[in-house]
């Protein structure tokens, strides 16, 4: 549930001092420590782990996508799709039982054991519907969509460098930034003239 | 500070431009929403020809709030409006874009798909 938090402390020892000295002090503590020559410390999952698990479960259409630099939330999305909802949870599921099985052997040790490392699980959302679920496992994010719905966000287009910029443009701003002038407190349907 | 019939914006492209709070969700008595409580809304204004119509009754995530948003370390954000994004009962957005600065605190709220939606995270 606390992924931020949990890979920052799993991580304290080896990368908090040296990490972010880039970015600004405001920036700093409650950010990411980031990747080191490609390498995700702290995350729950590997990316070739993941890649490993999608193939298995026959995921389509399988993209990675490195985040901007300026996002410093995370470091790498990973987009599959899902032929069903049914298929899309199945993706989930493995990526969970892959963390899982991962967490327990780094941990080597009882749950409650004194001294025992925590046993970290991504957090994971959206499981219930099956048309979009995330597994946020500290700093790669995988997203599972049904076809549709990875038409309808395309989040491909988002996160990709070059179309980043242009996605902002002109007509998304102004439909968003139009001055409303009336407010109208009548319970009548406002007559709308162009 | 959210409360039933306070005004909020909308911060994606759902096609809804105005909301008002009717309903915090949480507990029974719950006096006040801040950034990533759910809220039940009703469209007070939107944009024509888009699939949410006004006087619909829709929920929401507050992802701004002129209230400050306290830090443990220390940190103070606070917005110059309140603003909120449109979800259906899955946690789905229904926009897919999401517009203005979000704080990353939605992310441990688990609503990572807003944040991954949003062009920058605070």
């Amino acid at each position: 549930m606390w992924p931020v938090l949990r890979s920052r402390t799993c991580s304290l020892s080896s990368s908090s001092s040296q990490p972010s000295l880039l970015l600004p002090l405001w920036k700093r503590t409650f950010s990411s420590s980031s990747v080191i020559d490609g390498v995700n410390k702290n995350s729950v999952l590997e990316l070739q782990e993941i890649e490993k698990v999608l193939t298995d479960v026959k995921a389509d259409d399988v993209k990675v996508i490195p985040v901007p630099k300026h996002c410093d939330w995370a470091d790498f999305m990973v987009l599959a799709t899902g032929r069903s909802t049914w298929h899309v949870k199945n993706i989930a599921q493995a990526l969970i039982y892959k963390a899982g099985n991962y967490a327990t052997r780094g941990a080597e040790a009882k749950q409650k054991q004194k001294g025992a490392e925590r046993m970290m699980l991504p957090s994971v959302e959206g499981q219930a519907g099956g048309k979009w679920i995330v597994v946020d496992s500290g700093r790669v994010i995988i997203h599972a969509l049904e076809e549709k719905a990875r038409a309808y966000y395309n989040l491909e287009n988002l996160w990709t460098p070059e179309t980043m910029q242009k996605d902002l443009t002109e007509e998304d701003l102004q439909k968003a930034l139009v001055k409303v002038r009336r407010i109208n407190n009548s319970k009548k349907r406002i007559e709308k003239n162009a | 500070m959210i409360q039933p019939q306070t005004h909020l914006n909308v911060a994606d492209n759902s096609g809804a431009r105005k909301l008002m709070c009717i309903r915090i969700i949480g507990a029974s008595n719950r006096r006040y929403a801040y950034i990533g409580d759910i809220v039940v809304a009703v469209i007070k204004e939107a944009v024509p020809h888009m699939p949410l119509e006004r006087s619909e009754v829709i929920r929401a995530v507050i992802v701004r709030t002129c209230k400050e948003l306290k830090r443990s370390n220390g940190m103070i954000i606070h917005y110059n409006d309140n603003a909120a994004v449109v979800i259906d009962q899955e946690g789905n957005p229904k926009g897919t874009r999401i517009f203005g600065a979000i704080a990353r605190e939605l992310r441990q709220l688990n609503f990572t798909k807003i944040v991954s939606l949003a062009p920058e995270v605070l």
